[in-house]
């Protein structure tokens, strides 16, 4: 049986409380139907309603309306409720950014040089400034950032991503890698601690996106100290990883500990029976100016120079591809 | 006073025209609010208490150039919920700059330092950081620890890269003047172009119904505030207005003067009141009733309500009412005496 219209002082005391509350409204109907929405407007024979996704409004008639009623949270009285539980307390210092809305949380590629973020940026359209290139690329904020050799796993906490990338060139551990080849981490490792696993569902999108190019899969191995030398590095590859970095590991806890998905793309710079020159053993913020005084001091320092440079050619060439590809997952 | 020549020129070259052209109701500033969802929840706010999906919503960039053109008023104040949030927030406000509009982008400033290099510094962008008073006032009224600092950090990083930055400053119940007072020194001294203060305006939906200022107690606070301004405070406010504020001059509201829009449309009848939406601009400014409003009106509303949005475009107005007025103002902006 259909409901009784109401009188129209009801009505129109019914009409104003919702266009006064702030929650959905279910608006009963003379054909029996029923609607919910947000009632944010009124007139004399008519209320507007936006429907629950907040996408489409509905006008409707106020003589087909037979009841409204309060069918969805008030949030006038939850942010009261809220607000006498706090009363005299303070969120605390380390409340996220953006608050409760991690939809629009950024992808976080953390590079170790500026020399690397180029790369990023130039994959990405990105401009750069300084250690940072920010931007927005298919609906999903970037932020890429160098956080120095060794890294500074902070920048997890301190922006709040909803995906770590570690990228960036790396040295070979097994001897079959080339210079500009990518290693995808499967997992990383300090020497002697446990293995910290890469995501599964990530790391099989990433798999898929880089097919066709020139990349290995396995685990690469996180050090403080740059391995530069061919026994350095065999040594190292004992453990079965594929590749060192200096960041990774770091960065990938700081992820796991803040339940965010990581993921590692590294390009080879420096094949496992190669020799990085002394003044790449020592971390530094930009080699710039070392490099040149290097290839300057002697002739097979400027052979080194040259051989390196066209190997970080090869590597920010293999780089940017992945980036580009690795984007459609990340997005 | 602090507001830059060329803004200063624009607005005037605007309201003149509008005089030339007999119009007797012209928006001065609109107030764009993109989107609702505000990563702070502060005591005194009544704007973000909506349902998720709402809370969701943004508005295209495409709907707020179109405002901007509807309204054609030559300042943009972008509001709401926080600005910063809005995904597209930096296209809105270059393409409002593109059309010559003087853009005031409202921001808590907790994600100001990260998303800095998303704008081009422009003599028409300024970035208007919330700030309630000194660390412990601010940090209280928006019921977070650590946001004075955050922001401060900010406001640094924004002037350090060549942006303009004002800061907005809402006074509750309690605030102290002589605390305020220090307050603008630090302000200034962090180097912003200048400071807008306004009462808050008591909210019906705000959590906290108890420290809005009613208007004499306004007129006390604002009066100790402000007798005697130290030469290197500057405002981005004009002058009658903050003489206004200190309960030196009468002023009723122009509610049509900051007109607002959001993701339910063209707001009725200002920023602070929602008594519905028209659909277009021109709408909102031919059928709503404005002597419903104001507090002539008698509308219970408005009779403590001492707020920028409405006042600041009477005081506007008012400079421009006589070439005596307008010579007023002139020299309270020159000698900085209130």
């Amino acid at each position: 049986m259909n409901e009784p219209f109401p009188s129209e002082p009801r009505l129109s005391e019914l009409v104003e409380r919702a266009f006064d509350y702030r929650g959905y409204v279910t608006v009963l109907r003379s054909d029996g139907s029923e609607m919910i929405g947000y009632l944010y407007d009124r007139g004399p024979a008519h209320v507007d309603l936006l429907d629950e996704t907040a996408t489409r409004r509905t006008r409707l008639s106020r003589d087909e309306i037979v009841d409204i009623r309060f069918t969805g949270d008030d949030p006038v009285r939850k942010s009261q409720e809220i607000w006498e539980r706090r009363k005299g307390s303070l969120e605390p210092r380390d409340s996220p950014a953006h608050g409760e809305w991690a939809g629009s949380r950024p992808v976080l590629l953390a590079v170790a040089l500026e020399q690397e973020l180029q790369h990023v940026a130039r994959a990405l359209g990105l401009r750069r400034h300084r250690a940072s290139a920010r931007g927005r690329l298919q609906g999903s904020d970037i932020v890429a950032l160098a956080v120095g050799v060794g890294g500074s796993a902070r920048v997890v906490s301190d922006e709040e991503p909803r995906v770590v990338v570690s990228c960036g060139f790396c040295g070979a551990l097994d001897p079959t890698l080339e210079a500009g080849d990518l290693v995808l981490a499967t997992s990383v490792r300090a020497p002697g601690s446990e293995a910290v696993r890469a995501p599964d569902a990530l790391l099989a999108q990433a798999h898929r996106a880089l097919s066709g190019l020139p990349f290995y899969e396995g685990e690469v191995l996180g050090t403080s100290a740059v391995a530069a030398t061919p026994d350095d590095k065999r040594a190292l590859g004992a453990s079965g990883a594929l590749a060192v970095d200096m960041e990774t590991h770091s960065l990938a806890l700081a992820a796991n500990k803040a339940g965010i998905p990581w993921l590692s793309v590294r390009a080879v710079l420096d094949p496992q029976g190669v020799t990085l020159p002394r003044f790449a053993r020592e971390p530094r913020k930009s080699y710039l100016t070392a490099a040149l005084r290097h290839a300057l001091s002697s002739p097979r320092g400027a052979m080194e120079i040259a051989r390196l440079a066209s190997a970080a050619r090869r590597a920010g060439a293999s780089l940017e591809e992945a980036i580009r590809r690795l984007w459609k997952v990340l997005a | 006073m602090s507001i830059p020549a060329a803004q200063m020129a624009a607005v005037a070259k605007y309201v003149l025209e509008q005089r030339l052209a007999g119009r007797e109701k012209y928006p001065l500033v609109l107030m764009l609010e993109p989107l609702f969802r505000c990563n702070l929840s502060c005591t005194g706010c009544g704007k973000i208490q909506y349902p998720v999906s709402i809370l969701k919503k943004d508005l295209s960039v495409e709907d707020c150039l179109r405002a901007s053109e509807e309204c054609e008023a030559p300042v943009v104040s972008i509001a709401g919920g926080e600005p910063l949030l809005h995904p597209q927030i930096s296209a809105i406000a270059q393409g409002l700059v593109e059309r010559g509009r003087f853009v005031y982008l409202c921001t808590n400033a907790l994600l100001l330092e990260r998303k800095l290099d998303e704008f081009r510094p422009d003599k028409h962008l300024s970035f208007s950081v919330h700030m309630d008073g000194p660390r412990e006032e601010h940090d209280l009224a928006v019921c977070r620890e650590g946001v004075y600092e955050v922001a401060v950090n900010a406001i640094r990083a924004a002037l350090d890269r060549g942006f303009r930055v004002t800061t907005n400053t809402t006074l509750f119940e309690g605030a102290d003047p002589e605390r305020m007072r220090r307050f603008f020194d630090d302000m200034m001294g962090l180097g912003v172009e200048g400071m807008m203060i306004s009462p808050g305006y008591s909210y019906e939906k705000a959590p906290d119904q108890e420290h809005f200022l009613r208007r004499e107690r306004s007129h006390k606070l604002f009066s100790r505030m402000l007798t005697n301004p130290k030469r290197s405070w500057r405002f981005n406010q004009s002058p009658f207005f903050l003489q206004f504020l200190m309960g030196k001059r009468d002023f009723d509201c122009t509610p049509w003067g900051n007109p607002t829009y959001n993701v339910f449309g063209w707001q009725r009848p200002c920023y602070l009141l929602q008594d519905g939406y028209a659909r277009t601009f021109r709408e909102l400014m031919e059928e709503t009733d404005w002597s419903k409003y104001g507090r002539k009106s008698g509308n219970p509303r408005c009779q403590d309500c001492m707020v920028h949005c409405g006042f600041e475009p009477s005081a506007v107005r008012a400079t421009f009412a006589s070439p005596r007025s307008l010579t007023e103002s002139a020299l309270a902006m020159v000698t900085g005496r209130l």
